[in-house]
Formats: C-alpha cells, structure tokens, sequence
C-alpha cells in the first residue's frame, strides 16, 4: 500500500523510573539507508531493540513490513558491536545458522553461505573459527550471516566502534557496497558524525531524556563519497549543522545531570 | 605458544623422577615387610600383591569384580548425566523452573549418596537396581548443579543472536545452550565420575556379591589383607583409567577450542 518499512508510532519505553523514549514516532522508507545518531545514553539502541524484538515498548507501536512486533524475529537481521558469533561454529557453520533453523536443504545452505562469504570478501576463511578472525573479519562474518538469512531489515548496533580506524574505513565502504547490491532497508546507529555522513541516505539525531528525535535530515551526498566528496562544501556544511544540533544536545544532557 | 611449549618438553623430561619415586615408594614398602617391621596380616609387601592379582587374573576373577563396578559406575553415571543435562540446561534458563525445583534440590544436596544405602535396599533389595540407584543419587544432583552453572555463564548476547536468526526456543537449547556450556559440562564431568565411583564402592561395600568393593570387604573377612590392598589399587587404577577415556573424548569434542 506504501513503501513504508518501518513504522514506530507513539513509541514510549521505560525501565522503572528510566524514561528512555517518549512518544517517539519514525517512519523509515524500503531501501532507506537510515543511520541514527546521538550521544550514548540517548536511547538509540533502546529503540533499536524495539525494532528487533528484543524489548517491549511500554506504549505504542512498532511494524516491520506492515508486521506489528511482538517477539524476536527473523525479519530484523542484527549486526551487534560484539559480534555475537558462536565460537564452537566454523565461519561456514556461522553463516549457515539462520539458515539452518529454517531447515534450508544442506546443499542449498552451503551454496548461499558461501555466496555471501564472498560477499564480504572471507573466501578461503570459509573452515575457521571465530578465535582465528580479526575484529574486522568477525564483523564480516556477521554481516554475512545476516544476508544469508534474508531479513526485510538489516540492524546496526554500532558495528564498527571496536576496531581500528583503516578497518573501519575498509568495512564502511564494503557496507555501502552491499548496500548497493542488495537494496535492503538499513537502520544503522552510531556516534560518529563522519561515518554517518559517509553511510547514510538519511539521518536521524537522536537527543536524550527522555530519547526523542530532534533533526531528521536528508544525506544526498554523490556516491561514492570519495575523499573528494568529503571535501566538498556540501559535506561540510551538512556536517556543520548536524554539528550544533549534536553539541546543543550533549551540553542540555551534561546541564540536566549536573542540576 | 613457546611458554606453553617449554613446560610440555619440562614436564617429558621429569617422567624418570616420577618413575623413579614410584619405584622407590614400592621398594621401600616392599623393605618395611621384608625386614619384618609390619606383620603382613596389617600390610603385605607389594610382591604378595602382585601375586595375589596373578592367581586371581588367572582365575578370572579379578576382570569380574572391575566389569561388575565399572559397569555399574557407567549405567548410574550416564543416567544421572542423560537427566541432568536436559533439565539444568532447562533450570538454567527458566528462573520459574528454577523456583519450582529449588527446593527439591536444596533438599537433596547436602546428602551423601550412603545414605540412600537402607532405603535404597528396602526397595530394591541386593540387586543390580540397587547398586545403579546409589551411583544415580550420588551423581545427579552435583551434576545438575553444574549443568545449571554452566548454562547460566553462557553470553545471553549469544542467545539472542540465534533468536535474530530465526532459532526457536528449542533451538536455541540445541544448538547455542548445550555446545556453549560443553567445556564446563565436561569438565564437571570428570569430577562427578570420581563421585560415582566412590558411590559404588560404598554401596558394595555395605551390600554386594561381585565388584571391587565386595571384593575389598571380602578379603577383609578372610584376612585376605593382599586382596584388599589389590582391590584398593585397583579402584585407584579404573578411576585413572576412566579419566582419561574422558580426556580423550573431551579432545574430540571441543576440537574447536585448539584452533
């Protein structure tokens, strides 16, 4: 009926006394590339949650592909900072899992694991074990594992904080690639500015107590965003104005919790 | 990995003072009965041991009273095992279970496994049932118990992942719960099997007729002082044995924790 993915309407969630979010309401497009960002405690990976299943909101609503939430699913794949991999599984088994609970024929499995492997670009490191990878290999494996499971809506709990900066560098432009390729709607959190400009199509700046959207913006920088494109004058003042809403945001927080 | 390396090539070069003091252990008891400082009727000399296992060898009787203990030190064993696993995996993870069984378990677990001997006989009487119903009550709950640990020290982080992946909730038991907490299972294992053994003895001990225990009482009530001594030795011996039948089996399975 429309080319909403996600829908989070009047969305409130508390912990006791902790009002995280109130009243929140988001709307994210098919094939968004959505990247929320916000100081830590604002709430966004509350509200990532929410998207996943992983929490109940205290009130309101949250629907995936027309789907209201009420459990875990499979439809919202997550790639967690810390990788969540299980350590007994090879990164064939690793890939394989969701796939595996969804009683996919062996053959069939191994053949869209593998696909997705070299996706991500681990072919030959099909036989190891997660103690054997790199942070940034483990992150790939991840995200790999959450293509071959197919999902509406792929989750990014602040993938690349944990690794070095040329690893990062490395992975987000795999990521937009992937991207690219695979036109899956992308709800991604993060505290860095520049990695929210170099990934999104649109971002959303999240403020804290209670967690609420405070600038919704539109990022129509070209692709690919080259060096050059980081230099350009519309990538610095694009950056400029999410700038003042973000330290407006951390100075109101830093105000509240001193008063 | 070199430090790892050096203490293996120490501890290989250090075998000959382990065989030397074993030697001069037997040497020495062997002298102390010799030399006529202890009677044989309170400890025979090692040779009179030695002997005594060789004409029961002969006699077939010694392989029939350690089959008898070892098997049924397995039959108990891998029932208290086979229930423990399944139900601490459960009472790990359900805090409602585990309020419905706590009070059982709490009752049950300071006892020791003797004193299951009287009711145990009343209802089963000097039977083989007997015997694996004693093994099964000094195991169980200690097993149990670390079945429960173990479960609880898996990474939720790692349940929920599998749950974004589509796992239900059985599955989850399957395939993230019980390959997570398999090291510290077996591990526990090993401990809990020196436990059956000492069940077993108890219960022949008290009530038998065959097994490594009836045969260490036996030779008590013949002055057969060299039969008990064997018998001793030889419980220390299957007990050793048994480990490392598991140590072997623990390598196989937790293959992945090497690479």
């Amino acid at each position: 009926m429309n080319d909403s993915m996600i829908s989070i309407q009047g969305v409130s969630k508390s912990f006791g006394d902790n009002h995280v979010l109130t009243n929140l309401d988001l709307e994210v497009k098919k094939g968004e590339f959505l990247v929320l960002l916000g100081a830590s405690g604002c709430g966004k990976s509350t509200l990532l949650n929410l998207i996943a299943g992983f929490e109940k909101p205290t009130a309101g609503r949250v629907s995936v592909n027309g789907k209201v939430i009420e459990d875990i699913t499979a439809a919202c794949g997550m790639v967690f900072q810390q990788y969540a991999l299980l350590p007994w599984q090879t990164v064939q088994q690793n890939v394989e899992f969701g796939l595996k609970m969804k009683h996919v024929p062996k053959k069939e499995r191994a053949e869209t694991a593998r696909r997705f492997i070299e996706m991500v670009g681990l072919k030959g490191s099909e036989n190891k074990y997660p103690a054997a990878l790199s942070g940034g290999m483990k992150q790939r494996v991840s995200i790999a594992r959450v293509l071959a499971n197919d999902p509406d809506v792929m989750l990014f709990d602040e993938p690349f904080a944990a690794l070095d900066a040329m690893t990062r560098q490395v992975l987000q432009d795999q990521l937009l690639s992937i991207y690219e390729q695979s036109g899956k709607t992308i709800v991604f959190i993060t505290h860095s500015i520049d990695e929210a400009l170099m990934l999104s199509t649109r971002m959303a700046i999240m403020g804290a107590r209670p967690g609420r959207i405070v600038q919704d913006v539109r990022n129509e920088l070209p692709h690919p965003r080259t060096a050059e494109v980081q230099l350009s004058s519309a990538f610095i003042e694009l950056k400029r104005a999410i700038w003042e809403t973000v330290q407006q945001e951390v100075g109101r927080t830093l105000a509240m919790s001193r008063g | 990995m070199a430090a790892v390396g050096k203490s293996r090539k120490g501890a290989g070069s250090l075998a000959w003072l382990s065989v030397l003091s074993l030697l001069g252990f037997l040497a020495i008891w062997e002298l102390v009965c010799r030399l006529g400082f202890v009677e044989p009727i309170f400890l025979p000399p090692p040779s009179q041991v030695f002997a005594r296992a060789a004409s029961m060898t002969e006699q077939g009787t010694l392989a029939w009273h350690v089959l008898a203990s070892a098997r049924r030190v397995m039959v108990g064993f891998l029932a208290a095992v086979i229930v423990a696993i399944p139900l601490g995996i459960w009472l790990g993870t359900s805090r409602i279970a585990r309020a419905v069984f706590d009070p059982v378990v709490s009752f049950l677990r300071p006892l020791p496994s003797m004193s299951w001997i009287p009711l145990s006989l009343l209802w089963f009487g000097i039977t083989e049932t007997q015997k694996y119903s004693i093994v099964f009550m000094g195991s169980f709950v200690p097993a149990l118990l670390y079945v429960m640990e173990a479960t609880r020290s898996i990474d939720p982080l790692l349940v929920r992942a599998a749950r974004n992946l589509g796992a239900n909730r059985w599955q989850v038991m399957r395939e993230v719960l019980l390959p997570g907490c398999l090291p510290q299972i077996i591990s526990g294992m090993k401990i809990i099997l020196g436990l059956s053994w000492t069940c077993v003895i108890s219960a022949e001990l008290v009530a038998a007729k065959e097994g490594l225990g009836f045969m260490i009482m036996n030779g008590k009530e013949f002055f057969q002082t060299d039969t008990v001594v064997l018998g001793m030795v030889l419980i220390s011996f299957t007990v050793l044995a048994t480990d490392l039948v598991v140590r072997a089996l623990e390598r196989w399975l937790l293959d992945w924790q090497q690479q």
